[in-house]
Formats: structure tokens, C-alpha cells, sequence
């Protein structure tokens, strides 16, 4: 008998988890209709038996109902094992299982969540993974759009049973919906329902669960930053910062508690499928260092080809920071580190916002790094990319060491001394561990500009670091500041370098060579930006570089945000 | 490559195959690793691989009439060696695809030494991405001469390359 599950290509060898869920059925085929046997089956024929009516459930639409009051009579373990075995098809087949098995798999799940069955939290969690970023097929998005309907309608058995699948669920879609909101899809009006949907249902979660909220941690903030262009966010936003007390947390006083909460792992998880999982994990215990090309080149054709699937890069970024740690072992083998496959990623990122996320994510926990709550293999990779960078590609130490003190200005401008207490014991808490030699391996290299060894040294003297907090961006409040800590910028007054034929130098000279590339490149992206402000009297007096952003375009948006990232300001504007 | 030896493994090969169209010599096989495989006119390797690239496809005449083919690279973790895909094969793996074969046949096909299928044997796609290989020693790529010992048996001369040199080293 053909399998009515999935699509089995030609060559393709049989599944396993298919043929034993497909065999059962063809067994007990004829006990699986009315009258039901009334003997009380063994272990070995009570699993058979929820095998088989497993398969019915998924591939005989029309019989689900005697199939599902069948599984009701005969279960003796809370259906755990009949979940178990969803669980199961979900992981491992989801992708090749037929469009009709696809809607009993929705409907089955109802069903679980309905009876309150053991795991069907995990259930819903399996079935989250498998909606992707960046996908706007109509199976994907008809995915979204049904887990969607199981939250909403199921909301309160699910506050009552297993309250964190939500905070799940509130992750899965801020990430989804920073891809939903991308100005270019406006014009899909599938898209615009469920984006709405979206939208409620994650203003609902955190604005009457907001307690539950909390325990995703720092990375709550971090996604809902790429959606403050959204009117109903940028609410959320703004009580944020001005009303905590709005969202009826006794505990909650301020954001910085987000901020100093380390998310756990499993939010990670959930925006990677676990054939990606797999595959990532693969390559970071198995694949040498050196011959992990073609690995890489596979990965990239299957999951991140197309124009919208890059901005899974920095949940992929995430996972690898925050969820893969891998043993003593393989740090110590010539197995591919995670530093090298970061570069990669980075590297393969095309567009801006894309790469500035990317680098967020690869630094957000050096931002509120505290050595008795956070891992420190969680900020190992970014460090070793930076150092191991050096010596062939300095570029990538500048920019990410760039970036990282970019962020420390900008980030959140009213709590800079909690993000330059944390990026500084995360250089400490480095040393300290070993992972790097000492400061010297940038203070006393020949090749790092010596403008960002100041800056890296002055993270470590009190007085210095709070040089760059003096500028009262409220001065400025229809401005959107972009501060770089240039000695001296006046070749940058006038004239808009080219980056073709720019050869890194070192020294001040390379650095502001350097540096109109960056301005550069962010010009290119800022095609309605006014340049008013931007005048070498100013930029004498100000040691800053400055350039409003009066009108952004959307990519700009994101980049600035990310660069820039609190809106606290944008807020102030509209209040 | 090995010009002096090809008759006679030509010869091999299509005697076999007609005998094993007829006969029965389709037990299981043990697995072998890639640099263990010795040319031989016989339907008897069982091997897993990894697929790293493949080729142009091309049409091949036989007594069957015209047939597709599509010489591809593949690789474990002991060695490489020139796999050709046959027919419906050639649509139906991608490089990435991991690859079971069995009662396969290592042999030469106008004048490539190649690994394939044949008519007794058979390749499943059983997975994807999770194998580590290496690209030299290519087997296909070695001149094989008859041993002294035993005339029906082939024993390895010299590394004519140690890498593909129809699909040379990408990086």
C-alpha cells in the first residue's frame, strides 16, 4: 500500500516513523471501526494501537471522528503517547507530509489541547517551528494563520495548563511578524489578514500577560525592536519606557529588568526547524575546519535562498550564540568553530539591515553581561570572530568592533552605564576565562585602528566612558543622531567617497578612510535623508558626526534602529 | 588511464551482467567504505556515500537504444570516486543527497573507471547533509592492474591523480 501520510519520491528509501505508523494501520485495520474490542489491550498492542489510529486520524479525514472516540475509550496514559508520536511526524516528516494530512495534523492538535492531553504544549512548540521566517508561501502562511486560530481560540485552557507555550507562541510571531510588516508584501491581502491577526494577538499577550512576558528575557526586547515602526507596537513601546506600571506587573519597574534577564534557550529553538537544527548541530561537531564549503554551500541553497529568507540569518546567529555549546572536546578538535560559521553568515548577508540584526544579534548579550547570570559561551563566538579576524581580515574586526561600540553610545542612551558595565565585563569576564590571551591581542596589534583601541580602553576607565553620554539628544528632538567617535572628520565634510579602490590602511588616516566607506554605505541607504547638520564647523565642536534623518525609507528604518535601537527618542517625539 | 587494461574488464563486466541478469547473486552484501572498492565485473558492492556534485547530463546508446547518463562525484569519509547515474536517476539527486547503494558495480564505461547501479542493483536517497567526506583518494582516479597472484583480481598501480580531474577541487 502507497503511503496516504507524505510524498515518497522516486528513490527515496522508506521512512521508518512512517512505515511503523503505516503498518500498524494495515494490522488493525479491521478493529479500528465499530463495535470496538472491549479486552484491555498490553503495552506492546496499546502502542500499536495508537499507531495505527494515528494514521487514520491523519489520512482518513472522513472516519477522524470515530478514529478520535476510539482513542478516547482506550486511553490509559493521558494520551502521552499518542502526542508523543505527533510530536514525531511533526519533527521529522511536516515538510513531505500531503496538504489534507497537514489540516488533520491542525485539526488532531485541537483535539489535544481540548482534552488537555499530556504534552500538547510540547505539540504546539513542534508545530510553531515549522512555520519559517521569510516564507511567504501559502503553505507557510496558512500554517501561521491556523496555530494562530489554536492560540486564540484555546487561549484560556492554555493560560490554565501550560501558560509559557504563549510566551512561545508571543516569540514565534514577533519574529514573523517583522517579515509580515516588510513594506513590499502590502499588496497580498492574505497577508494583511493574518497580519492583523498577528498583530492582536500579540498586543493581547503582552498586555494582559505581561507577568508571563518577562521570562523570555532581553530578547522580548530585542525582536520587538524591528517592529516599532508599527503603530500598535510602538504603543506597547512607549509604556515600556513611561508607564511600566501599565502593564499591572506588581515586580515590573523598568525595562532594565528585561534587559539583565538571559532568555532561555528554547525561545531560540523555536525559529529554527529542526531539519536546520540538524544540520547547524552537524556542522559544528562533525565538519573540519577548512573543508566545510560545500557543507555550508548546501545549507545555504536549502534554507536561505530567496529574498526574504535572510532574515533568518540572525535567529540562525542566535541559536548558534546562545543554544549550541558545544563540549571541551570540540572546541578543541579541528572541527569547524562556531566564530568561523558566524563570519560566514555574516559575509552572506546582502542587505543592510539584515547584516546590522545579524551583528545585534551576535552582541546583544555583551550588552548586559552579568558574570554571575550569564554564560559566557554565549559571547565566546563574537570575541574569537573578532581575533581570529586579524590577521586576514581586519575589516571584520573594525566593523564589528565598530559596531559593538556604536551600540554602547547608542543603544539605549538613558541606561549607557548598565550596557558599558556590561560589554566591559564581558572583555573582562574573557580575559579572565582565558578565551582571550589579554586586551593586548587588539591594544597592542599593529593593524586594529588605533582610534577603536582608544575607545576599547576607555570602556575601562569611568570618566571616559560617560564621554560620549554628555550630548543631550533631547537638543535635537525631530533629530535622529548617529554618533561615531571620530578624532577629527573634517575630510568627510564634502565630498562622498567612492568605496571602489579604498585600501585599509593603519592609523588615524586608514580609520577616516575607513570610515567614509561606512558613511558611504550608509548614505547609499539614506536616499531621503537631509544632510542640514552636516558641516565641519559643527563636527569641530562637537567631536561628532552628526546627520539628521528626517524622512527614512523603510530599509533605513531598520538599519538606524538597530544601529541606534532605543526609541525611546521616537517616542519622546511623539509624546 | 589504465588504456591496457580496459578489454579485459570490459569483458568481465558484460559477462557478469548478462549472467547476472539470468542468475542469482543478489545476497546482501557487507558495506563497504569507498577506498576498499576494487574494480571487479561484479553486481556486488553495497556502499553509502555522499553526493558532491554532478555533471552534464548526456545521452549514451545501447542496445536498449539512447539512455541518459550523468557522471557525479561522491565521497565518504575514506575516499571519492566518479558515480554515474543512470536513466530516471540523473533527476532524482541532488549534491547534498546521501546515498545507499547496493549490489552496485565498479567498473569501466568507456574508458572512465565509474561506480554505478547497474542493471541488478539499486540507489535510495537515505538522507541529507549529515556525512563528512573527503575528496582524495579518488578511486577513479588510480591505474588498477591485474594481480599476479590471482588474474581475476585487480590490485592498484599508481595515483593517477589525487583528486577528480573531471570535477577538479572547488576550494
Amino acid at each position: 500500500m502507497a503511503s496516504k501520510l507524505m510524498l515518497i519520491a522516486s528513490y527515496e528509501a522508506e521512512n521508518q516513523t512512517e512505515l511503523a505508523l503505516r503498518q500498524a494501520f494495515e494490522l488493525l485495520q479491521p478493529k479500528l471501526k465499530p463495535p470496538f474490542s472491549l479486552t484491555i489491550p498490553n503495552q506492546e498492542e496499546y502502542s500499536q494501537l495508537n499507531r495505527a489510529i494515528l494514521y487514520g486520524v491523519l489520512c482518513e479525514p472522513l472516519l477522524a471522528k470515530t478514529h478520535i472516540k476510539h482513542l478516547h475509550a482506550i486511553v490509559t496514559d493521558g494520551y502521552g503517547s499518542f502526542v508523543h508520536l505527533l510530536i514525531k511526524v511533526v519533527n521529522e516528516l511536516y515538510v513531505k507530509l500531503f496538504d489534507s494530512v497537514k489540516s488533520q495534523l491542525i485539526w488532531v492538535s485541537k483535539e489535544m489541547a481540548d482534552v488537555s492531553a499530556v504534552g500538547f504544549g510540547d505539540l504546539l512548540v513542534s508545530l510553531l517551528r515549522q512555520s519559517i521566517g521569510g516564507d511567504f508561501s501559502d503553505g507557510n502562511l496558512w500554517l501561521c494563520y491556523e496555530m494562530l486560530n489554536i492560540f486564540s481560540t484555546k487561549w484560556s485552557s492554555l493560560l490554565e495548563e501550560d501558560p509559557m507555550v504563549l510566551t512561545s507562541a508571543l516569540y514565534t510571531y514577533l519574529r514573523l511578524l517583522a517579515d509580515h510588516c516588510r513594506s513590499i508584501h502590502n499588496c497580498n491581502p492574505k497577508l494583511e489578514a493574518l497580519k492583523r491577526l498577528e498583530i492582536e494577538f500579540c498586543v493581547r499577550v503582552l498586555k494582559e500577560e505581561f507577568h508571563l512576558c518577562l521570562k523570555i528575557g532581553r530578547d522580548l526586547i530585542r525582536v520587538l525592536q524591528d517592529l516599532v515602526h508599527v503603530p500598535e507596537f510602538r504603543a506597547i513601546w512607549k509604556d515600556l519606557i513611561l508607564n511600566p506600571g501599565d502593564f499591572k506587573t506588581p515586580g515590573f519597574l523598568d525595562i532594565s529588568q528585561l534587559y539583565c534577564t538571559r532568555t532561555p534557550s528554547t525561545y531560540f529553538l523555536l525559529r529554527i526547524t529542526p531539519e536546520m537544527e540538524t544540520q547547524l548541530r552537524f556542522l559544528l561537531t562533525h565538519v573540519k575546519l577548512g573543508s566545510q564549503k560545500r557543507h555550508q554551500s548546501w545549507f545555504a541553497k536549502k534554507f536561505l535562498c530567496g529574498p526574504e529568507r535572510e532574515s533568518l540569518i540572525s535567529d540562525i546567529v542566535r541559536f548558534i550564540c546562545c543554544a549550541h555549546h558545544p563540549p571541551n572536546e570540540i572546541i578543541q578538535s579541528e572541527v569547524i568553530p562556531r566564530w568561523a560559521l558566524i563570519g560566514w553568515l555574516l559575509k552572506s548577508c546582502t542587505k543592510y539591515h539584515v547584516e546590522a540584526n545579524v551583528k545585534l544579534a551576535l552582541f546583544y548579550d555583551w550588552l548586559f553581561f552579568d558574570d554571575k547570570l550569564d554564560n559566557i559561551m554565549n559571547i565566546e563566538p563574537a570575541v574569537l570572530l573578532m581575533v581570529n579576524s586579524i590577521p586576514k581580515y581586519v575589516d571584520m574586526t573594525h566593523t564589528l568592533l565598530e559596531f559593538l561600540f556604536l551600540l554602547v553610545d547608542n543603544y539605549d542612551v538613558d541606561r549607557n552605564d548598565l550596557i558599558v558595565k556590561g560589554v566591559s565585563s564581558s572583555f573582562t569576564m574573557l580575559v579572565r576565562r582565558g578565551v582571550i590571551r589579554s586586551l593586548d591581542v587588539f591594544s597592542a596589534c599593529d593593524v586594529v585602528f588605533p582610534i577603536l583601541k582608544e575607545r576599547l580602553l576607555s570602556l575601562f576607565s569611568d570618566t571616559k566612558a560617560k564621554v560620549h553620554k554628555d550630548l543631550d539628544s533631547s537638543q535635537h528632538p525631530h533629530q535622529f543622531v548617529i554618533r561615531m567617535g571620530l578624532q577629527n572628520s573634517s575630510c568627510m565634510g564634502t565630498q562622498m567617497p567612492s568605496p571602489k579602490g579604498q585600501t585599509v590602511s593603519t592609523g588615524e588616516k586608514g580609520y577616516k578612510k575607513h570610515m567614509e566607506v561606512v558613511y558611504f554605505k550608509l548614505h547609499c541607504g539614506l536616499s531621503k535623508v537631509a544632510r542640514k547638520n552636516f558641516g565641519i564647523g559643527h563636527l569641530g565642536n562637537l567631536n561628532e558626526l552628526q546627520f539628521p534623518v528626517l524622512n527614512m525609507e523603510m530599509e533605513m528604518h531598520l538599519v538606524v534602529q538597530t544601529c541606534r535601537l532605543h526609541p525611546s527618542d521616537s517616542i519622546k517625539e511623539v509624546h | 588511464m589504465g588504456c591496457q587494461e580496459e578489454p579485459l574488464v570490459k569483458c568481465l563486466f558484460y559477462r557478469v551482467e548478462s549472467f547476472a541478469r539470468f542468475g542469482s547473486c543478489s545476497h546482501r552484501a557487507k558495506m563497504l567504505s569507498l577506498k576498499d572498492i576494487v574494480p571487479a565485473a561484479q553486481n556486488n558492492i553495497s556502499t553509502q556515500f555522499i553526493l558532491l556534485e554532478k555533471g552534464r547530463q548526456t545521452t549514451m546508446a545501447t542496445p536498449e537504444g539512447q539512455i541518459k547518463t550523468c557522471l557525479a562525484l561522491a565521497a565518504d569519509e575514506t575516499a571519492a570516486v566518479h558515480f554515474q547515474f543512470w536513466g530516471d536517476e540523473c533527476d532524482a539527486f541532488e549534491p547534498g543527497d546521501i546515498i545507499r547503494l547496493s549490489n552496485g558495480i565498479f567498473s569501466y564505461n568507456r574508458n572512465n573507471l565509474v561506480l554505478r547501479a547497474g542493471k541488478r542493483g539499486k540507489v535510495e536517497k537515505v538522507g541529507e547533509f549529515t556525512m563528512t567526506f573527503v575528496e582524495t583518494p579518488n578511486m577513479s582516479e588510480i591505474r588498477w592492474v591485474p594481480d599476479p597472484n590471482n588474474s581475476k583480481k585487480y590490485m592498484q598501480e599508481a595515483v593517477v591523480s589525487p583528486h577528480s580531474r573531471i570535477f577538479p577541487p572547488k576550494y
